[in-house]
């Protein structure tokens, strides 16, 4: 009966320890890796951005190549809703751009990124068409969500 | 006769009108892209960069081909010549020179300098959105853009510091050596009293001649074709 008990308490008394240990490290390696993968997935969201724009700019815009990039940016939005756990901001001592506004306006935040999801899939509908025009003005609106969100929630580089 | 014409009383032409008009043109769009890249205007971040651009291709033509006082021959000197002159700012009562002085020519050269690098990182930059980006930057990769766009803000920063020293300087002679260099760089003329006794022999004339209309359409020519990334 207790040498039982004892063996249901034992995995909980690692788990806790484990925890104790990770909360003790400067930056837990999932807070790193959530941190890594949202910047390695927004790196492919701007070089999908800068595909489309490079396309536009040349007088035989590929729409096959308009098309892949708008999907990259698509999927990849819906990815990064997820990407912003508690803990994953500036304090976490991990180089990060986030600004810890986004913890204190989590709604907000959040109702940009779906604007991001949401201009991104009538990208992808677009591109799927191929008019250049409304491609070119479907990527402004795109471009915008991405502009409103980082002048509020990111850090300016210099 | 040399003699009778040491001493012309009135004022001397020292600026030719290009480097006037070069001068405050580019002070005028130095603000406005500073303005506009702040609030995030880019179209006309864009096309005030394109003016610069346009500025600096002819300046640097007419370091060449413009009045003695506007040629990079005249005014980039040496350390040692720097040095002489750095010196002879002890002397009362300060006397000007027609054209750059040896420290000043330098400084010039680091305000083109900044602004070339300055205009060069704009061409390529994209900006993180991967939206807004200069006519060249299809030329270049997301990273390499990016990097120009950083180069872009730190050089912004470095020309702010050196038009600083820049204005400090005018502000020394204004005040210290009591020598006015702004009306000069406005009217292009300085009294005699206040130069030497042989400037006239060096005054300049208003530099209109055909060497500056080649000028003028080289600059738009080579400013047009960047800024269509030579998609022609
Ligand atoms: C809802 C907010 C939000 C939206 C929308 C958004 N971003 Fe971001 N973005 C951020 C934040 C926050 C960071 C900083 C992430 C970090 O450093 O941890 C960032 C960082 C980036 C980075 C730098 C990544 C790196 O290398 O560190 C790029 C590139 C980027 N975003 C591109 C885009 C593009 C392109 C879009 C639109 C298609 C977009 N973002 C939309 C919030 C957003
Ligand atoms: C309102 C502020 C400014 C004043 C009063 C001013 C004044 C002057 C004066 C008097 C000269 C001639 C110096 C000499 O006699 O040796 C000069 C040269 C120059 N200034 Fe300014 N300046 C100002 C701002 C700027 C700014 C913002 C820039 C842009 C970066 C700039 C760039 C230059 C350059 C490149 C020259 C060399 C001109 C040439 O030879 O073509 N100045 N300035």
């Amino acid at each position: 009966m207790t040498a039982k008990r004892s063996f249901t308490i034992l995995p909980f008394a690692v788990l806790a320890l484990t925890a104790a240990t990770l909360a003790d490290a400067a930056a837990p390696p999932s807070v790193t890796a959530t941190i890594a993968a949202r910047q390695a997935n927004f790196k492919k969201m701007g070089k999908a951005m800068k595909i489309l724009s490079d396309q536009l700019k040349s007088s035989a815009p590929s729409q096959p190549a308009m098309y892949g990039a708008a999907q990259v940016i698509a999927s990849n939005a819906r990815r990064q809703g997820r990407m912003f756990p508690l803990g994953t901001g500036p304090g976490s001592g991990v180089e990060t751009e986030a600004l810890p506004a986004i913890w204190t306006d989590k709604a907000d935040f959040d109702a940009k990124m779906r604007q991001l999801v949401n201009e991104s899939t009538k990208l992808v509908a677009v591109t799927k068409a191929g008019n250049a025009a409304a491609i070119g003005a479907q990527l402004k609106a795109t471009g915008g969500t991405c502009g409103a969100c980082h002048r509020k929630y990111r850090a300016e580089d210099e | 006769m040399a003699e009778a014409q040491a001493r012309v009383p009135g004022p001397i032409r020292v600026w030719d009108l290009p480097v006037r008009l070069f001068h405050w043109l580019i002070v005028g769009l130095f603000a406005f892209s500073w303005w506009s890249g702040e609030n995030h205007d880019m179209d006309w971040h864009r096309w005030s960069g394109y003016a610069v651009l346009a500025l600096l291709v002819f300046r640097l033509y007419w370091g060449f081909a413009g009045t003695s006082t506007a040629r990079f021959a005249a005014f980039v000197r040496g350390p040692g010549a720097a040095l002489t002159y750095a010196r002879s700012l002890a002397q009362r009562p300060y006397v000007a020179k027609v054209g750059h002085n040896p420290i000043g020519g330098w400084s010039v050269m680091l305000m083109l300098a900044a602004l070339v690098v300055q205009v060069a990182a704009g061409l390529f930059a994209v900006d993180v959105d991967g939206i807004e980006s200069g006519p060249l930057s299809d030329y270049v990769s997301f990273e390499t853009g990016r990097a120009a766009a950083k180069l872009h803000h730190l050089v912004f920063n470095i020309a702010l510091a050196v038009v600083a020293v820049h204005i400090a300087a005018i502000m020394v002679y204004r005040f210290w050596l009591k020598t006015d260099l702004i009306t000069p760089m406005i009217t292009g003329k300085r009294q005699s009293a206040s130069l030497p006794p042989d400037a006239a022999a060096a005054a300049v004339g208003l530099g209109l001649s055909w060497r500056a209309l080649v000028g003028v359409a080289a600059a738009a020519a080579v400013a047009y074709a960047i800024s269509v990334g030579f998609r022609f």
